[in-house]
């Protein structure tokens, strides 16, 4: 459970610290990037969560979206259409979508766990 | 986590990774220092001084233009409309819509012909020429004159059918000769000697030779001078970098 975090971490600070930037022309790319792996990530959660989570489609799902969401953007700019605002707004959606799903399940094993633990004060 | 580090951890942690780089990656290109002023006191002490002296021409034109309001406000009205005519005059002499003679140089651009068996006759461009005149106004040359035409502010340097047209008239073939005046002839030549404008020239099998001249006479600006197509540019204001 910790592991993904602490990666998370590390990625974060290799970033941080070798101070690496990409090219102003490319940023679109990277940030729709960027979002299709949030939604992957937390739709990993989510899976988790719903114990759904499967890791070939967790790793898989990550690797496609966000080829598909760079080549998106990619052939956005060649046609002139701003498509990459379409897979801003797809990911988008499905990231709040995500995140209210994980927010209800929490909720819901927290219910379970005070239900469960009233249980046992009453048993005892 | 049973097991430890097994193989299925590791993939989705090399997928956490990656995702925290690209974050870090994207926070790093949107957070860009922005350009920093690395410039050391000697160098700020020099632009101040640069400043200043712009601040001080400044001053000095306010005074002038100070100086002839009080001279009118104070004159009879007779004298009024004397200084008022010397202003005039003096306005005249800058646009350049008076003769005008003094030290300089002559710059005369002539054919150069190599040992070639067939050589077409050179010509020069606008272009050239153009660029010899902002060479010219770079190093120090107060007026100019292009054969009989006067270079002033306005005027126009154009290709008219393979003909160079100064002040909307032909100057015909080479060779042409360029009148310059200025107070520091030395300068003007050292400048045009180490510039690229000769081998520009040589390029198109001209050539220029500079002779100094104690006593240039230059003509008059003899057309109307039309602003109606001049417009004011945006120039950023004083102060501003």
């Amino acid at each position: 459970m910790w592991l993904p975090a602490l990666f998370l971490i590390i990625g974060l600070l290799l970033g941080f610290m070798t101070n690496m930037s990409i090219p102003d022309a490319y940023t679109n790319y990277l940030s729709i990037a960027v979002l299709a792996a949030l939604d992957t990530l937390f739709g990993g959660i989510r899976a988790q969560l719903e114990a759904k989570f499967d890791q070939k489609v967790f790793i898989s799902g990550f690797f496609f979206n966000v080829s598909l969401a760079a080549f998106l953007a990619f052939i956005g700019v060649q046609l002139g259409i701003d498509l990459y605002l379409a897979a801003i707004f797809a990911f988008g959606v499905r990231l709040f979508q995500n995140l209210a799903m994980i927010r209800r399940l929490l909720l819901e094993k927290y219910e379970l766990y005070r239900k469960a633990k009233k249980v046992r004060n009453h048993n005892i | 986590m049973k097991n430890g580090f097994n193989k299925q951890h590791v993939a989705i942690g090399i997928v956490c990774l990656l995702i925290g780089l690209m974050i870090a990656i994207l926070f790093n290109t949107n957070h860009q220092t922005i350009d920093r002023d690395t410039r050391d006191t000697w160098e700020i002490r020099t632009a101040l001084l640069e400043e200043q002296k712009i601040q001080q021409n400044l001053y000095m034109e306010i005074a002038e233009a100070e100086q002839t309001l009080q001279e009118y406000q104070d004159q009879t009205e007779h004298q009024q409309i004397e200084s008022l005519k010397n202003s005039i005059h003096e306005l005249r002499e800058q646009a350049g819509l008076t003769e005008k003679s003094g030290q300089g140089i002559i710059i005369s651009l002539e054919p150069m012909f190599l040992e070639e068996d067939y050589q077409e006759y050179p010509e020069i461009n606008a272009e050239l020429l153009q660029l010899l005149i902002n060479e010219l106004n770079a190093a120090g040359a107060r007026e100019m004159a292009v054969e009989s035409q006067r270079v002033i502010n306005i005027t126009p340097i154009r290709d008219v059918n393979g003909n160079i047209y100064v002040n909307n008239s032909s100057i015909g073939e080479l060779p042409t000769k360029i009148h310059v005046l200025t107070n520091d002839s030395e300068e003007i030549i050292n400048h045009l000697e180490v510039s690229e404008i000769g081998d520009y020239f040589a390029l198109e099998n001209v050539t220029m030779n500079i002779s100094e001249q104690s006593d240039i006479v230059l003509p008059e600006y003899d057309e109307q001078i039309d602003l109606q197509d001049v417009d004011i540019v945006d120039v950023p204001e004083e102060g501003e970098s």
